[in-house]
Order: C-alpha cells, then structure tokens, then sequence
C-alpha cells in the first residue's frame, strides 16, 4: 500500500466540529463534550453575574469629587449570604467532579476485547505494529471496534493526542502506558492509497527540537478495508522485485529517516546522507572508507578480516545498533530500528542510498516524475 | 489602656530627610537593611527580569505569525526562547515579586514596625536573588537551555545545552531567596504587630503574605532537593529520573509539581491581597465578609500542598489517584469563589474612585474570573484528557499568572507609588496604559482557550505538518500574536510615566487614594524608621474616619474619630 509512509497528503481532512470543539470521532468523545459544555455554561453564567455586578456596582455607587459618601445600610459581613455563596459552588464542583469521573472510567476502562496496537515513540517520528507483524508511520484502525494502543517511548516523554477522539496519554520509557478508542466514523483509501479523510494526532508532550513535526494521520477503515489494508501492509515489501526496491520502498521507508537525516547535506541532527563538509554522499564515503567514526576513518573497521565486512555490512549495522559507531561530530541519539525494519527494508534503504542521485531532495524517484511528466 | 495619645493624628508631614535620602551612594543602597530600600531594589529587578521574559515571549508571539519554518528562528531558538520566557517569569520575576517587592516595603509599614524582624536575611534574600539571576544569565552565555521552564526528565537529564547545570543552580538559589523571605515574614507578622493589631485586625494584604510566606517555607525545599537530584544526575549519571541510568522520568514529576502547584499560590495569593487592599481603599468601605477572606488565604495555602497530581492526569499515574487529585482539585476552587464574591459585595455602597490602581483591580476581577473558572476544565478528568498540554492550559495559566499575579502587582505598584517615591504619576496615561493592558491581554489570551480547545498543542514551533492544520489554527495565532503588542505597548507607555513620574511628577500627598489603614498614615516617602512610636490601631477597615483635607491636598485619617482609639470619639454617623 502506498499509503503506509507517506505522511505527506494533498487531501484535507473534513472539518466540521463547533466553536469551541473539534469534530468527534469516537464513542466517549460526546460525553467529554457533553461535560466540556456544561462546564462552560456554568462559566458564563458566574462570569456574566460577576461582571454584571461589578459594572452596576462602580457605575451606581462612583465617588464625584474627593468626598467620600457614607451610605446607608452598608454590612460588614453577612452570614447567610456568604454560607450561601459556598454551598452553591460546593454542590456545583461536586457534580461537576462526579461528572468527569464518571466520563474518565470510560476512557481509563479498555474493553477485554480491544484489538491491540503496539506504540513505539521516539525523536521525532511514531511506529504503529500491529498484531500480523505490520508497521507503519500513520495509525490505521477499523471503525466500530474498539482499539487499545499500547505505549512506550525509546528516549524521552512524548504524549499521543488525537483531539477528535478526545484522547491523550504520555509515552514514557521504561513503562507501557495504555490508551484505548472506539473509532464511530469510517473513511474509504482512493486508487493510490491515500485516505479521504484522516483525523490528526500529535505529539503533545515536549521533546525537543522536532517535537512539532511528530504529526501524524490516523485513518479510520471499515472492517473489509482494514483487514485488507492489514494483510497488505504485512507483506508489502516482500511483494516487490528486488531490483525495484530501491524506489518502490526506499522513499517511503525514508520518510522516517527523514526527521533527522536530509538528502541534499543540509546540517540536520544526524550526518545529511548527501554530500557535506567536503565529503561524497553517503555510499560512496563509506565505501571509500571516508567517514570518520569514533575518531577514525571507517577504512580501518571495514575491510577483509576486520569488523564488517563491507559498506552495506556497516551501513546495515548502524541502523540496527545506531550508538556503537558515532560519526565525528554528531551526538549519539540515533533509536534502533531492530524488530522494525527487516532485512529487505535494509536492503530497499541501501539501494536507496546507492542511488540517491535519482532522488530529489525530498526523496521522490525523479524518474517516476519524468514518466508522468511524458 | 487607651489614651489620648492614641487618637492624636500620625506625623505625615513630608520630610527632606526620608529613606530615599537618609543616607547617599551606592554602597548605601547595596549595603542596606532597610527594608523599604531592599522592596525598591528588588522592584526594579524584578521589573528589569519583566522586561527580558516580556522579549522572549513577543519573540514566540512572532515566530507563530508563520505556520511553517522561518529563516531568522530555528525550531531550536524557538525552544530556547519559550524555555526562557517561563523560566525568567515564573523563578526570577512572579514569585518573588509581590512578596520580595512590595511586601517588603509595605508589610513592615502597615505593622507601624520600624523594620522586618531579620533585616539582615531580608538582604541576605535580595543577594541570593541578584546570584540566582546571575545564574540564570550565565547558563545564556553557556548554551542556555531547552528544557521547558519544567525541567521534564528524562530530556533534561539528556540535552546536550551546557546552561542547564547553571539554569538549575540559579532556580535553586533563588528558592532560598524565597524561603529566607517567607521566614522573616512569618516572624515579623507574629512578633512585630502593633497594640490593637489582632489576627483578626490585620490587614488582609498581610494574611495574604503570611499565607504565601507559610508555602514558601514548606514547599520550596522540595524544589530545591528535586533540582539537586537532577543536577547529581547529569553530571555524575545516577540513576533518579532517567531510566536508561535506572531512574523513573514519573518520580521527577511528583516531586516537581509537589512544589510548583503550591508555588501558584506563593504567585497570586499575595496578589489577592493586594486586591482586597485596593478594592477597599478605593470604595472607601469597609471589606465585605473579612474573615472569609482571611480563612480562605489560610484553606487555599492548605489545600495548595494536596493537588499536585492533578498536572499528571495522563502521565500514566493511577486511575485512582487521579480520580483522588482531581476531586481535591475542586476544594482549591470554592476558596478563590468565596473571595471573588466578597471583593464585588465589597464594591456594593461603595464610594468608588476610579484612579489607576482601581482599574487594575476591576481588571483582575474580570481576568481572574475567567481564569479560575477555565480551571474547572482541567480540574475535571474527562475534559482535562482532552485538553492537557493543549493551548488551554497555557490560555488559563495567563489568566491567572499574567492576568491576576502580575495585573495585581502592576495594580499593587500604582496603588503604592505615591507612598514609595512621594509622586503622582499621570493618571490620564495611567489609564490609557490599564486599558491597553486590558484589551491587549484578552486578544492575546482568550483566543488560546479556542486554539486549545481545538487542538492546538503547546510548545509547537510550527503548525503546518499535516494538511488542515494551517486552516484550523492560523487566525487565532494571529489575533494572539496582535494582541501581545497591544500589551506590550500598554507596557511600555506604563515604563514611560512611571519614570517621568519619579522625576517630573506631582508630589504625593501622604494619602493620596483615602487609604486607612497605617502605611497611610506615614509620610510619602516614610522616613528612615517610618514610625517614631509604634502607633495603636483601630478597624483598618472603617472607613468613616477617613475625609478629604485641603491643605494636606489628600485624604487624612481623623484618629481622635476612631471609637477605639478614643472612648470620647461620637459614633459614626452615616449619610445619604
């Protein structure tokens, strides 16, 4: 499927929703909305009668001149007033309480039968695996069921937010956080796989420099759709001739490279895979043996009898045990990609970089942008 | 015991020789233990601190303009500025700044004390601050920091700026400016009150700072322990907050909010009592129901330390302690109702002025309205989900930091000018900047409860990654964006005749507004000792006493009038 990542549609999602909130999305989003309204009449009512007093009260009782008036009847404190004007806020804040409890045993409470996604977060990109081994960037779920996404960061806080769904939970390492929706609303993918519609989900937990670019799609697929985007999704890779990989899946596969490695040697939290500082662009400075890592140049690790045994070896290494080598000049940080990305998606990425001159700057095959453009 | 004595008027004649200049030069002022000279040298800090966060965040206002990248700010400049921003406001400028400044010049004044009970560690306080403020320039000039003014682990165990070390010493420095302040505060309110001065009889400014004195005490050593941590974590890898050395990112949470929740009380509590100062003053009557306000200072200090959690409803704390957090959450709520209510009975038979410092007050109540009723939002859990770490929360934490601390303050600092430097400002400008203030503060932050509640997480650089989300959230920056420079112009004319007033303004009477209680009765600016007897006093609220005076050219305080001062005095009549 085309679709799986690409994180960069033309398609904008439906808007509707009211005023103050987004379009809702799933089944426990009408009672947040429901209390969420509540809450703000009760605060227009108390905001309307204080400022309504105090407006009466400056415009009715101004002082003209420097003498004070002393008026009539004036209390220092009145008892019944004030006890009331505790009780009534007290029964309020109560019901308002008992309200949003009841509404987040609902959101705390996933469903034995929930379909299980795993979450990966890490700096600066989401990884969605489902339970036939499937990966992807976007979150897919099937409508009318519902789904629980368990949770973990690689490095540091992030939070999965999805405002039409009215949910959130912090991703934290170390730990398994789980969150659970039931998806009301279903959308269908067009000819090339891209969805008609999509509902945002962000990252809304600080997380450093890219933490606004951790935005994702969340497509919504009836049962039929799903299970046949799932099966897809499962064996993609493996269902292209291997002397396409390198532009049917090494774009896509880029597109999570891509938050901290650029093409063209602009600077960028890891090395630019193009040329920079002097140096060619990436396969041939590692085949070269230019690249030096650890404070030595790759051309004493690989070789015949030494630790890899060529680039691809190397460059294969590094995505799966990121921090062992660290290029001279960049900080380690890199996540592993083990158990995400398997040996023909390393192999599609490496054929990527050998012919990273028949990619644009943004990773789009330039040949297939020649055929449409015939 | 009462004398005749006591009902003879206070000395409130302006004298060449007050605390401005008693003694000359520098080493005068740094070297001080008057209390009213360290108020004034902490004020203007704490302004100068104002300006820079007020820099930072124009800075964030403008990057937003753009939905996208923009060539003059990185998205690592623009985490640097937004980190700065909260840090200086919340460490160098809101939470010292009504206790630090203004309570220390007004607090021993309105006790008729010649000073605080340790002057020496109130300047041992001011000191501490000018280090941590050091600190805090130094981490600029060593990579600064991008951490959030939070400091969440496990990032800022991790980022690589080298200010985060200095930025956390700093903010630990300053938490034992603030602890030394809160202690001398406490002494000073139970040991230095005047005859006639019970519990009961004390201003309410005053129960306000003990009640924030009494959180300073007891909550910033937390802070100051949680920071040590973080900075033994970083620097030697012991394994607290990050988990890759065997900590837990959540623990650093807890015990960070166990002090910044109750240190949103040390920032608007004092500004509360300014408020019920203010709003009394200048309706010239007597504060509706006192001791509810007095008690409510005392419930919200208490009920400060038992709410941290609800910060970290979706952190993955337990289901259970989050339905516990959030249903005290709501105790905090009926305190700050009760006050509200009493500031607008107050107003009810007033005779009302409208100078300066009444409007920042009228605008507090209308401010801290909003942001205290969006807190039942977030106090709720199902909407908290939805709206945690959203533009909401940032929209109601303005409200109540920006709109109600700092408006108190800004009201707090025209209300006492007169006393501090014995000189009228321009009402006429003053009124203009109040206004702009007003307006420039609802564009910038009402439309962030919109932004919010549609989504809008906070700290983003930029909001155009996906489609759609350029269209959902454009406007609304943009109308924030232009409302903060409304403000910051309303702030920058507030600069201007506060200056000129020190130099070119009217000379202040010493009781310029009809104020009652003592500073009131002291000339402006006090002497050196500001009483020569510790006065007695009477109802600081009983405004019957107080008339205009021509030849003082203000109002006065006819003591021989106060029943409790002298037993001959008639009964109080009233008019109309």
């Amino acid at each position: 499927m085309h679709a799986l990542f690409n994180t960069l549609a033309t398609a904008a999602p439906a808007s509707g929703g009211t005023f103050w909130l987004p379009r809702a999305g799933s089944t426990t989003a009408s009672n947040v909305d429901f209390m969420f309204m509540a809450i703000t009449y009760i605060c227009y009512f108390f905001f309307v009668l204080v400022v309504a007093l105090m407006i009466i009260f400056v415009v009715r009782y101004r002082q003209r001149g420097t003498t004070v008036v002393h008026h009539k009847g004036v209390s220092e404190h009145n008892t019944p007033l004030e006890v009331t004007w505790t009780v009534i806020p007290v029964i309020l804040v109560v019901m308002i309480f008992f309200g949003g409890f009841k509404g987040y045993l609902a959101l705390a409470t996933p469903p034995a039968n929930a379909y299980q996604i795993d979450v990966v977060a890490k700096q600066w990109s989401w990884s969605f695996k489902y339970p036939n081994g499937a990966v992807s960037d976007d979150l897919f779920v099937p409508v009318d069921r519902p789904v629980k996404l368990v949770m973990r960061s690689d490095d540091v806080l992030h939070s999965l937010y999805i405002p039409d769904f009215r949910v959130k939970k912090d991703v934290v390492p170390a730990r398994y956080n789980v969150l659970w929706f039931q998806a009301t609303t279903a959308t269908t993918l067009d000819a090339k796989g891209e969805p008609l519609d999509f509902h945002r989900l962000y990252c809304t937990e600080y997380c450093g420099k890219d933490h606004s670019r951790m935005n994702r799609r969340v497509v919504v697929l009836n049962e039929a759709d799903f299970q046949a985007w799932e099966k897809e999704a499962a064996v993609w890779l493996e269902k292209i001739p291997p002397d396409e990989l390198y532009f049917k899946a090494g774009p896509k596969l880029f597109v999570r490279c891509s938050s901290c490695h650029t093409l063209d040697g602009t600077p960028s939290t890891g090395p630019s895979w193009g040329p920079y500082n002097g140096l060619p662009a990436i396969w041939a400075r590692t085949e070269q043996g230019l690249t030096k890592v650890n404070g030595k140049p790759l051309s004493e690790l690989i070789g015949p009898g030494k630790e890899f045994a060529d680039a691809k070896d190397y460059i294969s290494n590094s995505i799966l045990q990121p921090n062992h080598y660290i290029v001279d000049g960049f900080a380690p940080g890199m996540p592993t990609f083990q158990g995400q990305l398997n040996g023909t998606a390393i192999d599609a990425l490496i054929g990527f970089m050998k012919h990273l001159d028949e990619f644009d700057a943004k990773g789009k095959w330039k040949k297939a942008a020649a055929d449409a453009a015939k | 015991m009462t004398t005749l004595d006591a009902s003879r008027p206070l000395d409130i004649r302006p004298s060449a020789d007050n605390y401005l200049t008693h003694t000359r030069g520098f080493l005068s002022w740094i070297l001080t233990l008057d209390h009213k000279r360290i108020g004034v040298m902490y004020m203007f800090s704490i302004l100068a601190s104002f300006f820079l966060g007020g820099v930072f965040a124009l800075l964030v206002r403008t990057k937003l303009l753009f939905p996208g990248e923009v060539k003059w700010m990185s998205a690592e400049a623009y985490n640097h500025f937004f980190t700065l921003h909260g840090a200086v406001m919340v460490f160098l400028v809101i939470v010292p700044s009504v206790p630090a400044a203004l309570g220390n010049f007004i607090l021993p004044i309105m006790l008729g004390a010649k000073d605080v009970a340790f002057p020496r560690l109130n300047l041992a306080s001011y000191w501490l601050w000018l280090i941590g403020a050091g600190c805090v320039v130094l981490s600029l000039l060593m990579g600064s920091f991008d951490t959030g003014w939070t400091f969440y682990t496990p990032y800022s165990a991790r980022t690589n700026f080298g200010g985060v070390v200095p930025v956390l010493t700093g903010v630990f420095i300053l938490g034992f400016s603030s602890i030394f302040t809160g202690m001398n505060f406490i002494v000073t309110v139970h040991k230095l009150r005047p005859p006639g001065m019970t519990w009961f009889r004390m201003p309410l400014f005053l129960w306000a700072i003990y009640s924030t004195a009494l959180i300073q005490v007891l909550a910033t050593p937390v802070l100051a322990i949680t920071l040590s941590l973080l900075v033994v974590e970083r620097v030697f890898h012991i394994g607290i907050f990050d988990p890759t050395w065997g900590g837990d990112p959540v623990l650093f949470q807890h015990f960070f909010w166990f002090y910044s929740h109750p240190a949103v009380y040390i920032m608007i509590l004092p500004g509360m009592g300014i408020i019920s100062e203010i709003i009394s003053v200048h309706s010239h009557r007597h504060i509706f129901g006192y001791r509810f306000i007095a008690f409510s200072s005392i419930a919200i200090a208490f009920f400060s330390f038992l709410v941290w959690g609800h910060h970290m409803f979706t952190s993955g704390q337990s289901g259970l302690m989050n339905v516990v957090f959030s249903a005290i959450t709501f105790s905090v709520a009926i305190p700050s109702a009760i006050k509200v209510f009493n500031w607008t009975a107050t107003l009810y038979k007033g005779s009302i002025t409208l100078n300066t410092p009444m409007l920042y007050a009228l605008a507090f109540m209308f401010l801290f309205t909003i942001g205290g009723l969006t807190g039942l939002h977030l106090g709720t859990l199902n909407t908290d989900i939805h709206l945690h770490d959203t533009y909401f929360v940032v929209a109601h934490f303005h409200y109540v930091m920006m709109g109600s601390a700092l408006i108190a303050m800004i009201g707090g600092i025209h209300h006492w000018w007169p006393k501090m430097f014995g000189r009228m400002y321009s009402e006429f400008w003053g009124r203009i900047a109040c206004a702009l203030v007003f307006i420039g503060f609802n564009v910038t932050f009402f439309t962030q409860f919109m932004l919010g509640s549609q989504g809008m997480p906070r700290r983003y650089y930029s909001y155009d990654q996906l489609p759609g989300m350029t269209e959902a959230f454009k406007m609304y920056h943009h109308i924030s964006t232009g409302g903060s420079y409304i403000m910051a112009l309303g702030f920058v004319i507030t600069g201007i005749y506060l200056l000129h007033s020190l130099f070119r303004g009217k000379i202040a009477p010493a009781n310029p507004w009809g104020g009652r209680s003592l500073e009131w009765q002291c000339a402006s600016p006090p002497p050196h000792d500001n009483f020569k007897v510790t006065p007695r006093v009477g109802d600081c609220y009983d405004f019957s006493i107080v008339r205009w005076d021509d030849e003082a050219n203000g109002y006065i305080v006819d003591r021989s009038l106060d029943p409790e001062l002298n037993p001959n005095a008639p009964k109080p009549q009233a008019h109309h």
